[in-house]
């Protein structure tokens, strides 16, 4: 059990912003037992951003509901002056996004793709087995740790096809929008089109495919075209690949590459990192069974798709042994450490301890 | 009107590039040397281009087989036909979509938002249309600030506003819906719902309405044709232009005009009472509703308007059909009450025993579908082509009867989703253009 209480946490870094700047993740010290845990605080109005409320207020609900190895678990939250706090487990080697734009620019090693898009697999069989629809696979909702597990977040926009106590067969919603409508490049076609054939789960299946396409090049598919461009190319089927020798035979020339694949990552932004990742495309091979799986998740027509369990039954998961360690397998990837020197922290912490609180509250859900 | 993303051209050889004249779709070419045998598909005539559009095909084949006994045998190779342009428009974010209805205000298209891919619906409102309309200008003026504090999940949302001062044109941008529950209505047997799907509206129109109420908020003008449907079959209330916000110090609901359908005006209003409660004409209005949904039919008649609403200020109504059962007759009988004062609130009706209990779907109903008349059978989104326009603009122009009957195995004449045609294996570009859209109805090979 986990105090609702700020004054049981010491916040030890910063670990990432993110909802567009409407809350930031710490990482933190749990004093009672000297477990790290990251803390996510939201600045949320509710008096004027009741939406946005209910979504974390979603989230939470959801999280408290779901317990699996693969989903990222919620501990408790509380409210501390006018911000709310949610205490999640830390994984510590952070996000996939934040792990492939730090380290893997050229996308992660197939066997650690392997490995984390099985541990995702498992999550997703397990969640829409519980009548959800995540509706927000990407490698940003992908933790790693350091003791090897993999976990699914970002449950803000899973969906249940329980509505008012009946199972649905179809939704038709487009998630909420997230602040840069980023979410839409991993949305599957049949989402993306909102007519009354609506979506059901196989639109995570879709999802998983374009996240087989981010781990492994590194790079989001339609990331550097205009959104409606990445609609109607979706919707005329058009799907995105793996880029290795054999999709990626002849490297282009610098102005095309840029056009047609997301470079603009962070570090590799220079055309010199253009043609370094030409290079390792071009002169790696990545497995067929690899290529055949990302090719059946992403297929148009959602009938076509296999199940989460269909897929983990996959030739592609062959090639793990029990003896593969996924954080050895990439190596140089830094743990999240605490940062004495991260001010901005501990100032925090400073304010957050000398703040009088009369009485803290547990939300109540 | 009819989004035909094809034209007809035919010709005895390959295409003559320079002839091509282009006609308006209104305007039926006949060719000019014989009244007799137009429509020569083998014309020795190699500059005998003749456009036509899906309704003068269809007139073409009555006048053939009247005049014309003969059949003329064309290679469907030599059939030949053009995309027609679909132009992209943007407003603000938006981009612009087909028509989705037509009112006297103006036109109301589907948009996407360019950002966020969802659908939407926008009202076009034009200055010199809306000044010909009596109280136009304020009653737009009115529901746009209505709807601007209105939330409910029953109620239209109006999501955006944009003014064109340069056109005179006002865009009122809301939720998307795929149909109107009239337009449902006129299309299913007897023009009335199972109970099960008239109950599942009625209630979602009950919340709707609690909700106005509860805001301070009549609309005066509840009917099948104001009532739109989501994907999801979510009813939004929609329509708020001869709504109003009641004075909120005022214990009473007093209203002293109305402006509503006459149809769904109660006694009070039909009598030209000079003051009435405001809440109780929305109560009456969705009992009419509730009549009509449910039986086909309108409890009061006339000839003209004049002696619809002397019956309705006679206020009684014809009996509902036996076979609708006591419960919905006794409600329909309580909500269509003479005196206002009579009639119950939201809450009471809430309690009735036919709103309490879901009726089942009786043997040999079945469930009336959203449709709009204007949109395909999955209500696919219409801007699409318009985006192919924009991202594509080299696609391939021309393309024959023989590629078309390619792509769609035989099966000339359907209508293609969207969605069924780009499920195939084949990303090229020509078999999307060639087949996206509505197809023109040709049987002349």
């Amino acid at each position: 059990m986990f105090n609702p209480d700020i004054n049981d946490y010491q916040l030890t870094s910063i670990i990432a912003e993110c909802c567009g700047g409407v809350a930031v993740v710490y990482s933190a010290l749990y004093k009672p037992n000297n477990q790290n845990v990251a803390i996510k605080r939201y600045f949320v109005d509710e008096s004027k951003e009741k939406e946005k409320a209910n979504l974390i207020q979603q989230d939470i609900l959801t999280r408290k509901e779901l317990q699996h190895p693969n989903i990222l678990s919620y501990l408790t939250s509380f409210v501390h002056g006018q911000e709310l706090y949610v205490v999640s487990p830390l994984m510590t080697l952070g996000s996939c996004r934040d792990i492939l734009d730090r380290y893997f620019q050229e996308g992660l090693p197939e066997l650690a793709c392997a490995i984390i898009l099985k541990d995702v697999l498992l999550a997703l069989q397990y969640l829409h087995k519980q009548l959800f629809v995540h509706r927000s696979v990407r490698a940003s909702h992908v933790l790693l740790d350091t003791n090897g597990s993999v976990k699914l977040s970002g449950l803000r926009t899973a969906a249940s096809m329980m509505v008012r106590g009946r199972r649905q067969r179809q939704l038709h919603n487009l998630p909420p929008p997230d602040h840069d409508n980023a979410n839409l490049m991993w949305l599957s076609p049949e989402l993306l089109e909102q007519n009354l054939k609506g979506y059901d789960e196989r639109s995570d299946i879709y999802s998983l495919g374009v996240l087989c396409c981010e781990l492994a090049n590194g790079a989001v598919p339609f990331a550097e075209v205009p959104t409606t461009l990445m609609f109607t190319e979706k919707v005329r089927g058009s799907r995105p690949q793996l880029l290795d020798c054999s999709s990626f035979p002849e490297p282009l020339d610098d102005g095309e590459m840029k056009s047609m694949y997301n470079t603009d990552s962070g570090v590799g932004d220079s055309a010199d990192g253009v043609s370094r990742l030409r290079q390792v495309y071009a002169n790696r091979k990545l497995s067929d069974t690899f290529h055949h799986i990302s090719e059946m998740a992403l297929q148009r027509d959602p009938e076509r798709r296999p199940s989460a369990t269909q897929l983990l039954n996959h030739a592609f998961f062959k090639q793990i042994r029990k003896t593969d360690f996924l954080p050895s397998l990439i190596g140089r990837v830094k743990p999240i450490k605490a940062d004495p020197s991260d001010m901005s922290a501990l100032l925090l912490q400073e304010k957050l301890s000398e703040m009088e609180i009369e009485k803290q509250t547990e939300w109540d859900f | 009107m009819d989004p035909r993303m094809c034209r007809q051209i035919s010709s005895s050889e390959s295409l003559p590039d320079a002839e091509i004249v282009e006609f308006e779709e209104s305007n039926i070419i006949v060719p000019q040397e014989s009244d007799d045998n137009f429509l020569l598909e083998g014309s020795p005539e190699p500059q005998s281009v003749t456009w036509l559009d899906d309704d003068q095909i269809d007139e073409l084949d009555i006048n053939l087989d009247q005049n014309n006994l003969f059949f003329h045998r064309v290679d469907s190779a030599d059939i030949i036909y053009r995309n027609k342009k679909k132009k992209c428009k943007m407003v603000g974010k938006y981009v612009m979509g087909d028509v989705l209805g037509e009112g006297s205000y103006g036109k109301v298209k589907e948009m996407l938002d360019s950002e966020s891919l969802c659908r939407r619906a926008v009202k076009i409102l034009k200055k010199r249309k809306l000044r010909r309309i009596p109280n136009g200008e304020q009653n737009v003026q009115k529901e746009i600030q209505l709807l601007r504090i209105l939330r409910h999940k029953n109620v239209i949302e109006l999501v955006d506003v944009m003014y064109n001062d340069e056109k005179q044109k006002m865009y009122l941008v809301m939720e998307f819906c795929v149909g109107v529950l009239q337009d449902m209505l006129e299309s299913s047997p007897g023009k009335k719902f199972p109970q099960r799907q008239a109950h599942d509206y009625f209630t979602q129109l009950l919340d709707g309405l609690e909700y106005l109420h509860g805001q301070g908020v009549v609309h005066k003008d509840i009917k099948p044709g104001n009532l739109l449907l989501t994907l999801d079959q979510t009813l939004k209330i929609t329509d708020f232009g001869v709504a109003e916000a009641l004075d909120m110090f005022s214990p009473e609901d007093t209203c002293y005009t109305g402006q509503g359908s006459p149809a769904f005006q109660p006694p009070e209003i039909a009598n030209g009472a000079e003051r009435f409660s405001g809440t109780k004409v929305d109560i009456w209005s969705s009992g009419v509703t509730l009549y009509n949904m449910t039986t086909g039919r309108y409890p009061f008649e006339g000839d003209n308007v004049f002696r619809l609403l002397e019956a309705i200020g006679r206020g009684e109504p014809a009996p509902p059909p036996r076979c609708v059962g006591p419960a919905l007759r006794a409600l329909l009988a309580d909500m269509l009450r003479r005196d206002p004062a009579l009639r119950p609130d939201v809450h009471r009706i809430r309690t009735h025993a036919w709103v309490q209990a879901i009726p089942p779907l009786e043997a040999g109903e079945r469930l009336v579908n959203p449709r709009s008349r204007r949109s395909d059978e999955h209500h696919n989104s219409t801007v699409i082509p318009y985006l192919v326009e924009r991202h594509y603009a080299s696609a391939q122009e021309y393309f024959t009867e023989r590629d078309l009957r390619h792509e769609l195995g035989d099966n000339g004449s359907r209508t293609m989703s969207t969605a069924e045609l780009s499920d195939g294996e084949s990303q090229c570009k020509r078999r999307w253009n060639s087949s996206c859209g509505r197809l023109p109805s040709c049987r002349l090979t």
